[in-house]
C-alpha cells in the first residue's frame, strides 16, 4: 500500500461511493456479481420500496382510532382490482426482502456457508416465488371469480 | 477523491488506490450497533411482518378489512403488543436501511443532509402517529359508545 498519495494512481471519480466511474447496463449485466449483485440490487429495491408504502400504511392505519369512517373509506380502495394486485407487489417484496435477508444473516453468523453463497442466494429466491403461487391466488382468484374471497367461511 | 476535505459521512470516503478511509469518529461503534440492529430487527420482523401480512390478507381478507374489525383486534392487549414491536422494529429497521442507501447515494454532503431530513422526518412522524393510535386507544369508551 502506497505510503504516499501522489504515488497511487489517480482512479476515475463518480458519485458512488466507491469512487468508480459507471458502467453501461451491457456491461452490468455481464458482470461477474451476477446472482449475488442481483440479490443485493433487489434486497435493496424491495426494501426502499416497502418503507415508502409503510410510511403511508402507518398513518393510515393510525386514523382508524380518530375517523373510523374515514378508514372504512380509504380501505375501500384496496378492494379495487388495481390495488389488489398492487398489494401483490407488496407481499412479495416484504417475502423476497424477507428471506434473502435471513440468508444474510445466515451468512454472517455462519460464515462457512459462504462457499454456497450462490445457491442460497438461488434458494431464497425460489422460495419466494415458490411461495407466492398459492399467494397470488389466494389473492387474486376471488376477483376473477374462480374462488372464494379469504375469509369468506369464517364468518368474523 | 481530494485530498483537501472529508465530503463524506459516517461510511468513510474512498481512499485513492482504492479502500476506504476509517469513518469520521473513527473509534466510533455507532455501525456496529446499526449493524446488529438490522440482523436482531430483521429476524424478529421476518416473524411479525410475514404474520402481519398473513393475517390480513390470506386469513382475513381484504374484502373483510374495515375499521370495526381493526378496533376489535386493538382491543386486546396481546395483539397491541404485537403491533408496537412491527410498527416500531419495521420504522427502525427500514429507517436504517434507508440511512445506507442515502450514504451511498447523495455524496454531497449538503444534499445528503437535506435528503436525511426529508426521510427520517417522514419515517418518525409515520412512526409516532401509529405508536400514538396504538397505546392511546381505549376500547372501553370506544365501544361504549357504538
Amino acid at each position: 500500500m502506497a505510503t504516499v498519495e501522489s504515488e497511487v494512481p489517480e482512479v476515475p471519480q463518480s458519485h458512488v461511493a466507491s469512487g468508480v466511474r459507471n458502467r453501461g447496463v451491457g456491461t452490468a449485466l455481464r458482470y461477474k456479481g451476477r446472482e449475488g449483485m442481483w440479490t443485493w440490487l433487489l434486497h435493496r429495491a424491495t426494501g426502499l420500496g416497502v418503507l415508502l408504502y409503510l410510511i403511508i400504511h402507518v398513518a393510515e392505519t393510525a386514523m382508524v382510532i380518530w375517523s373510523p369512517g374515514f378508514y372504512d373509506e380509504a380501505v375501500s380502495m384496496y378492494k379495487s382490482p388495481l390495488f389488489r394486485f398492487a398489494e401483490l407487489l407488496i407481499f412479495f417484496s416484504v417475502l423476497f426482502h424477507a428471506l434473502n435477508g435471513l440468508r444474510i444473516i445466515i451468512q454472517d453468523f455462519a460464515p462457512y456457508v459462504m462457499p454456497r453463497q450462490r445457491q442460497l442466494a438461488w434458494a431464497a429466491a425460489l422460495v419466494a416465488a415458490v411461495v407466492m403461487i398459492p399467494v397470488t391466488w389466494i389473492m387474486v382468484a376471488p376477483l376473477l371469480g374462480l374462488a372464494e374471497e379469504p375469509g369468506a367461511a369464517r364468518h368474523i | 477523491m481530494s485530498t483537501a476535505e472529508t465530503t463524506v459521512a459516517a461510511r468513510g470516503e474512498a481512499r485513492r488506490g482504492g479502500g476506504y478511509v476509517q469513518p469520521k469518529g473513527g473509534r466510533g461503534r455507532f455501525e456496529v450497533y446499526s449493524w446488529f440492529f438490522m440482523r436482531i430487527s430483521g429476524l424478529l420482523l421476518i416473524f411479525l411482518a410475514l404474520y402481519h401480512l398473513a393475517w390480513w390478507n390470506l386469513v382475513i381478507g381484504v374484502e373483510h378489512l374495515d375499521s370495526q374489525i381493526v378496533l376489535e383486534r386493538w382491543s386486546d392487549p396481546l395483539w397491541r403488543a404485537f403491533n408496537v414491536a412491527l410498527v416500531t422494529f419495521a420504522m427502525l429497521h427500514g429507517l436504517n436501511g434507508a440511512r445506507y442507501s442515502i450514504e451511498d447515494y447523495v455524496r454531497k454532503p449538503g444534499a445528503q443532509k437535506v435528503v436525511k431530513a426529508i426521510v427520517y422526518t417522514l419515517v418518525i412522524a409515520s412512526l409516532l402517529i401509529g405508536l400514538f393510535a396504538l397505546l392511546t386507544f381505549d376500547p372501553a369508551s370506544f365501544f361504549a359508545n357504538r
